[in-house]
C-alpha cells in the first residue's frame, strides 16, 4: 500500500516538475522527494490525528533531502522544494474555504480556512528551518575553505 | 569607475533580479542576487527593495546616487531560469565575467528551453489523475480527472496568450473545470459505477489551486518581507476566491437548470 502511494506521489510530483519546468535531468530526483515527503505525511497524519504537526514533518522530509541534493547536484535547493511540497500543499483547502463562503455555510469555511492557514504557516516553518540550516552548513564550508 | 559603466552594472543586476522575480523566485533570493552582482561589480553601497510587484534599487557610488525602479508581473513558475540565473550570479563571481558578457549571458538564460506543449499537457493530466488517486479516488474517477486536467491545462496555457488578468484567468478556469467534469461525470461516469464529482474536482483543480503561492507567502512573511508576503497571500486568497466563484457559478447554475442536488 506504501508503495503503491509512493508511486502515485512521484508521479504527482513528476507531472508538476514538467509545469514547473524544473531542469530536466532533476526531475527524478525532484519526484522522489515530492514522494517521500507525502508517504511521511500520510503516515503520520493517522497517528497524530492533525494535519498540521504532519505537514510539517513531511515539509521537514522534502526540506532536508532538497538541501542534500541541492549540494549533491549543484543546484538551488528550490529546484527541489517547490515541486516536492506540491503534494502536501494546501492549496485546496483554500479553494475549498471560499467555496463555502460562496454557499454561505461560514462554519465548514472558518473550519477550513483555518486549518488551510496553520498547514501553510506549518510547511513554510519547516522550510525555513531547514532552509536557515542548510544555509549554516554552507557558510561554514566556506569558510573553512578560505 | 565610468558613470557609464556604473549604470550598466545597475541594468545587469535589475535584469537579473527582474528575471528571478518574473519566474516566481523567493524575495530574499531576488535581493540577495541583485546585492550581490552590485558588489562583486564595486559597487559596494547598494539598497534594493523587492516586492512582487517591483524592484527598486539604490547605488551609491563616488558621491553620486545612481536608482533603478522596474514594474514587474509575475508571469509563472519556471525553476530552470530559476537556477540558471543563481548559477550565472556565482559564475560573475568566480570568472570574473566582464560586463558585456553578463549581459549576454542573462539574455541567453531569457530563452531557455520549456517543455513542449504536448508533455505539459501529459504532465497536468499525471498532476490531476494521480492526485485524484492519492485522495482516494477510484479507477474511474482517475481517468475522468486526468482528462479533465489536461483540458484545464490546455485551457489556461491558450488564455494566458491572451494578457487577461490573473483573477479573469482562474474564474475561467475554475468554470471550465466544472464545466468539463459534469459533462464528463454525467456522460460517461454514472453509467459504470457511483462517481463523486468532488475527488474529481480535487485532482483537475490542483495545477490552478494556489498552493505554492500561499506557502511562499507565508515564507516570505516568516522571513520578515511583510510587504512581499502580504502582496502574495492577497494574490493566492484572489486565486482561491476565483475558482471558487467559477465552479460555485457552474454548479449552482447546473442546480439550477437540470434540478436535483450533485
Amino acid at each position: 500500500m506504501i508503495l503503491i502511494e509512493f508511486v502515485f506521489a512521484a508521479i504527482c510530483t513528476l507531472g508538476f516538475g514538467i509545469l514547473f519546468n524544473i531542469p530536466r535531468k532533476q526531475l527524478a530526483y525532484a519526484s522522489v522527494t515530492g514522494a517521500l515527503g507525502w508517504i511521511l505525511y500520510s503516515e503520520l497524519i493517522g497517528r497524530f490525528d492533525s494535519p498540521v504537526m504532519a505537514a510539517f514533518a513531511g515539509a521537514m522530509a522534502v526540506g532536508s533531502i532538497s538541501e542534500i541534493l541541492a549540494r549533491k547536484r549543484k543546484m538551488p535547493a528550490t529546484v527541489f522544494i517547490i515541486p516536492g511540497l506540491i503534494p502536501l500543499v494546501p492549496g485546496y483547502g483554500l479553494y475549498y474555504s471560499m467555496l463555502k463562503i460562496i454557499e454561505a455555510d461560514y462554519t465548514a469555511a472558518t473550519e477550513i480556512g483555518v486549518e488551510t492557514i496553520l498547514v501553510a504557516i506549518s510547511i513554510s516553518s519547516a522550510v525555513i528551518v531547514t532552509t536557515s540550516i542548510g544555509r549554516k552548513f554552507k557558510r561554514n564550508k566556506a569558510q573553512s575553505s578560505e | 569607475m565610468e558613470k557609464s559603466e556604473v549604470k550598466r552594472v545597475l541594468k545587469l543586476a535589475l535584469n537579473a533580479g527582474k528575471m528571478l522575480l518574473e519566474y516566481g523566485a523567493e524575495t530574499y533570493r531576488v535581493e540577495e542576487t541583485i546585492n550581490s552582482i552590485c558588489i562583486n561589480k564595486g559597487l559596494h553601497q547598494v539598497q534594493s527593495f523587492v516586492v512582487p510587484t517591483g524592484i527598486f534599487l539604490n547605488v551609491e557610488y563616488d558621491d553620486e546616487y545612481y536608482s533603478l525602479i522596474h514594474r514587474t508581473t509575475v508571469k509563472r513558475i519556471d525553476l530552470e531560469i530559476i537556477s540558471m540565473v543563481n548559477d550565472f550570479s556565482r559564475k560573475l563571481l568566480k570568472d570574473n565575467m566582464s560586463i558585456e558578457d553578463g549581459e549576454k549571458e542573462l539574455e541567453k538564460i531569457e530563452n531557455a528551453p520549456v517543455f513542449s506543449l504536448s508533455l505539459r499537457l501529459m504532465a497536468g493530466g499525471m498532476a490531476g489523475g494521480f492526485f485524484t488517486l492519492l485522495f482516494g479516488g477510484n479507477v474511474v474517477e482517475f481517468l475522468i480527472a486526468f482528462i479533465n486536467s489536461i483540458l484545464v491545462v490546455l485551457f489556461t496555457t491558450m488564455a494566458s496568450q491572451y494578457k487577461i488578468s490573473f483573477f479573469l484567468k482562474n474564474l475561467l478556469g475554475g468554470m471550465v473545470n466544472m464545466a468539463f467534469a459534469l459533462v464528463l461525470v454525467k456522460s460517461i461516469g454514472n453509467m459504470v459505477i457511483d462517481i463523486q464529482i468532488d475527488s474529481v474536482i480535487i485532482g483537475s483543480l490542483m495545477p490552478l489551486v494556489p498552493g505554492v503561492a500561499i506557502v511562499n507567502a507565508i515564507r516570505d512573511i516568516i522571513s520578515g518581507d511583510f510587504v512581499s508576503g502580504t502582496s502574495r497571500l492577497t494574490e493566492a486568497v484572489l486565486i482561491a476566491v476565483a475558482l471558487a466563484l467559477g465552479v460555485g457559478t457552474v454548479l449552482q447554475g447546473y442546480i439550477f437548470i437540470v434540478g436535483g442536488s450533485l
